[in-house]
């Protein structure tokens, strides 16, 4: 074991009090970046990822298994299209809401049904090296980075956030990527996310800046230096040069603060952000969601990943509905079996305990989609309309692992540039995924070199262009 | 890693080169990122490992990032704290590297955003308690002589060499000292001297020669490159303590004499005998062995009544006593690693073991019946960890010793596994056999051949580890033929597998490659073969200690040069 460590938050919160986060309507917080005339927001993306596929009708060994989680019909989605389904926790919501039935991931070679899912979810791209299984990497750059890159100020990344256990499956975060075999560390701890925005602890403000910057100074100087050493290899160079591009990042942020109390509540909320009991999991997940709508609201940032569990949430147990209990952990439950393999007893109405991981993840993103409606922007807009929400699973199924008619769950309108209030299904058997996440980025605000939508996102043996369908 | 080529197509050794235990140090994937990419012999004159056999270092990082223990332990030595500040804890995470045990794979520890943040916070507060702690300013100051100006030389030149490692440029040395003009202002409450102390801890903790361990030597001679005594030191102090290098180890480097063998060998030893050395030995065998799925060892209760709620914790702490015993105070190597018969237990485990005598939580030193239990595979952790709640799980116990100790690389398994047939009736061997090793099926290629010999040896152990003689009412069947080294080997259980094992030039092999890759910090590369296999051969001709693999590593040309390439890729 390494030496002992205290975990230190002494300059992170100070404040007392435990009272809800309610987050106030924030004129002062208009995002970076308003058109001209100041009269619109600009469109952000916020992706919610959920592993093992949705309790959907199948047959598997418990048996035929109903319908849980799609609307009954497509078109406008309705109290009664959606009475028993998981998506009935978002019924408030409906009317801001697109549901995206047939959404087909691409069968790549990953040699296993989970890196498939997770490695190609964000990024519509093959393995690094086909084959690899659990040892697999993405095959290029997710859309959420790609959407950070390109519309944030100086090019901040995407912010990606994380809740569950450590490592497991995949290594743990999986679904953000800078590039090929390149994945990204993400903010696991919600205090953490929010002190990143922050920059620095408010109290030590005024003359901490005044000495970063001469620090900042000094150590860029160092940086141009090192940089400059003919010796150095790529591989070198580009690590080094992240590094001076988070400097300048960091420089550059704003100061997006919460109050001592809602610091204090999110504290509480974020303290299992790394447990294996599911009501602390996704207490986490909502913290990170306020941190989310909090930097969206202040233009920190137009693009977010959550991710829950790792690569097959595999040690995540969330509560029976029925019972307030502890259940298996998630992954046994989709596989209906006490195993994550094949082998293991057959779970008991397994399908009906994975239907309440279903309705616990909608209930987390209603939280996400409540705490967007709370911000109202200088054009009026909440911030839910102005951007795109979209809660999706990187399975089809569980026991299947399959790959087709993933759920996609989008919230808000982004401006006006998706449709609302619809359950629709994309039509085809082929693969569709590559041009669902053009639509996505083109939703956020990605326009190719001539201002038109964006079509070169994902593996370029796809067909990558936008899907009508989804646009209003 | 090689791959069992014979997985889910009927296995050829002959053709294929061997199986498990075919592979470590004689592969030519190469996988390593700053690889050259040659999949040649060896003999190419083009290839910059050199000659056949020759032991020259592999490309490398220039700059490596600290890893976030390696940042505690080296503010902590910095500081000459008695214990870690705990301030790297509000650090972000570093991500996985998939393929890589270690979590020091130089060429994916990045700086982005958030760990700069994070970074800037952890050197405010590491400033801040410096100056407020008197015992850390007496340590870390100069005495006070009355003249400021050289206090401050005195103190940035001392404390930049131990923060950088290697003695300031005299620019540096100016720039730093600079820093003590106008500090006061910078801080609402700290004053005078201290305040430029501070300021000067707080840039130099966010300075890149702190942040990563840069090597600067650029002199090439026979195609390699010489590393400084300085850069010898810093490699040296972070492979065997994963910090920086101490007073000692600095007045060494100053003296020019490190590179001398017989010092450097003097050195290592000395500071493998220094406690925290065994916090890295014990942080490689955590990968290596996995000991995350220790801890999360659970037995269903409805199973197995009597284990202790907390088995997993329980054999984490009996592993880790074990390594620490046997491995480093009593100096074992790879035969103490499978072979010995001793291990550490309380009541809880010394009753799973059925070894009377031992009574309350305080772990003994116990010998377990050389005729039920040899070696680290048939103690708790490794047992219970691959284990389902209710029954061993010999497919994961097969395919984690091929992986991880024979260093053979199994495809994944095939996406949709079919479901076992009812258990009803049959043995868990019998079961799995009935699931895994149907003839022709896609699964038995590699089950029937490479992991389930590997894992059915220890179907006399259940889920806890205990012994078990019965399953499902008919006696365990703990015989199987494994293929070893490209060699079939009928044995009769765990206790002869262990000798396989420990009598196997690729498990030697093996455990040489994981130590040659963690003193790397990157994953295997061609020009690594001709040092695992010297290491290989010694631990298993030779029966070299783990200290003595170390130490060879160390006095090692690829530990202390730097390869020529990388000038030449740019």
């Amino acid at each position: 074991m390494n030496r002992n460590r205290k975990v230190s938050r002494r300059f992170v919160l100070r404040g007392l009090g435990g009272a809800a986060v309610a987050l106030p309507v924030l004129e002062s917080l208009a995002p970076k970046g308003a058109t001209a005339g100041g009269t619109s927001t600009p469109p952000f993306a916020i992706f919610l990822r959920q592993a093992n596929g949705a309790a959907v009708a199948q047959n598997t060994k418990v048996g035929n298994e109903p319908e849980r989680f799609w609307p009954a019909s497509t078109g406008a989605l309705t109290p009664d299209s959606l009475q028993g389904r998981a998506l009935d926790e978002l019924t408030d919501f409906r009317d801001n809401l697109l549901v995206v039935g047939n959404v087909n991931m691409e069968n790549y070679n990953f040699a296993d049904g989970h890196a498939r899912g997770a490695f190609q979810c964000l990024t519509a791209q093959p393995a690094a090296v086909p084959g690899a299984g659990g040892s697999s990497e993405a095959g290029g750059e997710s859309l959420d980075h790609r959407i950070g890159a390109e519309l944030n100020a100086d090019g901040r990344e995407s912010m990606f956030l994380y809740a569950g256990s450590a490592g497991g499956w995949l290594g743990g975060a999986c679904i953000s990527h800078r590039g090929s075999a390149n994945r990204r560390a993400p903010l696991h701890d919600p205090v953490l996310a929010y002190q990143q925005m922050m920059g620095i602890d408010s109290d030590q403000f005024a003359t901490l800046i005044a000495r970063q910057r001469s620090i900042n100074d000094l150590v860029k100087s160092e940086m141009d230096t090192l940089l400059g050493r003919p010796e150095l290899s790529t591989q070198d160079r580009m690590r080094l040069e992240l590094h001076q591009q988070s400097i300048r990042d960091l420089e550059n942020g704003l100061s997006c603060d919460l109050s001592k109390d809602q610091e204090a509540a999110l504290d509480g909320l974020a303290a299992g952000h790394a447990s294996n009991n599911g009501d602390e999991v996704l207490a986490a997940v909502r913290a990170h969601m306020d941190v989310a709508a909090l930097a969206v609201a202040c233009g920190y940032t137009r693009s977010v990943a959550i991710q829950v569990g790792n690569g097959n949430d595999g040690s995540t147990r969330y509560r029976n509905l029925e019972t307030g209990e502890e259940m298996e952990n998630f992954h046994f439950l989709s596989h209906r079996r006490l195993s994550h393999g094949g082998d293991g007893e057959i779970i008991s109405d397994s399908d009906v305990l994975h239907h309440y991981v279903d309705r616990q993840f909608a209930m987390a993103f209603r939280h996400l989609l409540e705490r967007l409606s709370e911000y109202v922007m200088p054009d009026g807009q909440t911030l839910l309309d102005a951007g795109l929400s979209c809660w999706f699973n990187d399975l089809g199924s569980g026991p299947g692992h399959s790959f087709r008619n993933l759920p996609n769950i989008i919230a808000g309108s982004a401006g006006g540039f998706l449709r609302q209030g619809e359950f629709i299904q994309l039509g085809g058997d082929g693969t569709n995924h590559a041009r669902f996440l053009n639509t996505l980025g083109s939703a956020a605000g990605l326009r190719d070199a001539n201002g038109d939508l964006i079509s070169d996102f994902g593996d370029p043996a796809q067909d990558r262009t936008p899907l009508p369908e989804m646009m209003a | 890693m090689l791959a069992a080529p014979g997985c889910y197509s009927g296995f050829d050794a002959e053709a294929n080169g061997g199986g498990p235990g075919g592979s470590a140090g004689t592969d030519s994937s190469g996988d390593g990122s700053d690889g050259d990419g040659s999949d040649g012999d060896g003999s190419d004159s083009d290839d910059p490992g050199g000659p056949s056999g020759a032991e020259l270092p592999a490309p490398a990082a220039r700059v490596a990032r600290l890893t976030h223990t390696q940042w505690e332990n080296t503010v902590q030595d910095l500081l000459y704290l008695d214990a870690p500040t705990g301030f790297s804890d509000a650090f972000r995470a570093d991500p996985s590297n998939a393929g890589y045990l270690f979590d020091n794979s130089a060429a994916a520890l990045e700086v982005d955003q958030a760990l700069w943040g994070g970074y800037q916070r952890a050197a405010v507060d590491t400033a801040q308690l410096a100056v407020t702690t008197p015992a850390i300013l007496e340590a870390i100051l100069p005495v006070d002589g009355g003249d400021d100006a050289a206090r401050a030389d005195a103190f940035v030149r001392d404390f930049g060499l131990r923060a950088f490692r290697r003695p300031l440029e005299e620019s540096e040395v100016s720039t730093y000292t600079g820093l003590f003009t106008g500090a006061a202002e910078l801080f609402d409450d700290t004053e005078g001297f201290d305040a430029g102390v501070r300021l000067v801890i707080e840039t130099m903790l966010q300075s890149p020669h702190f942040l990563y361990r840069i090597e600067r030597s650029t002199e090439v001679e026979d195609d390699v490159i010489a590393l400084d005594d300085y850069e010898v030191a810093q490699r040296l102090s972070y492979f065997v303590l994963n910090s920086m290098p101490d007073d000692e180890l600095f007045d060494v480097a100053a003296e020019g004499t490190l590179r001398q063998p017989d010092v450097l060998e003097d050195q290592a030893r000395r500071l493998l005998a220094d406690p925290r050395a065994k916090e890295v030995v014990e942080s490689f065998h955590d990968a290596i062995f996995d000991t995350e799925s220790i801890l999360g060892a659970a037995p269903l209760p409805a199973v197995y009544p009597d284990a202790p709620d907390n088995l997993g914790e329980l054999a984490y702490d009996e592993f880790h006593t074990f390594i620490d015993r046997v491995m480093v105070d009593e100096k074992g190597g790879v035969h103490e690693l499978f072979n010995s018969n001793v291990t550490y237990a309380n009541a809880d485990l010394a009753a799973l073991y059925g070894v009377d005598g031992v009574s309350g939580e305080e772990f003994e030193r116990i010998e377990l019946d050389p005729s039920e239990r040899r070696g680290v595979l048939t103690q708790i952790g490794f047992l219970a960890a691959n284990a389902t709640g209710a029954q061993p799980d010999p497919i994961h116990r097969g395919a984690f010793i091929s992986e991880r100790l024979t260093c053979s690389e199994l495809p994944p398994p095939p996406d949709d596994i079919p479901p076992i047939p009812s258990v009803e009736g049959l043995t868990n061997r019998q079961a799995i056999e009935e699931l895994t090793e149907q003839p022709g099926s896609n699964c038995a290629g590699c089950h029937s051949v490479f992991i389930n010999p590997l894992g059915f040896p220890f179907e006399n152990y259940d889920s806890t580890g205990a012994l078990r003689t019965m399953d499902e009412g008919l006696p365990v069947d703990t015989a199987t033929t494994v293929i070893l080294d490209n060699e079939s080997h009928e044995i009769s259980g765990a206790l002869e597998l262990a000798d396989l094992l420990a009598a196997s030039p690729s498990v030697h092999a093996c455990y040489a490659k994981h130590w040659v890759e963690y003193a790397s910090g990157r994953p295997e590369v061609e020009q690594d073969h001709a040092l695992v296999e010297r290491l290989a051969t010694a631990s298993l001709d030779g029966n070299a200690s783990m200290e003595d693999t170390l130490v060879e590593i160390i006095k090692s040309t690829p530990f202390t040069y730097r390869s020529a390439t990388e000038l030449e890729a740019e």
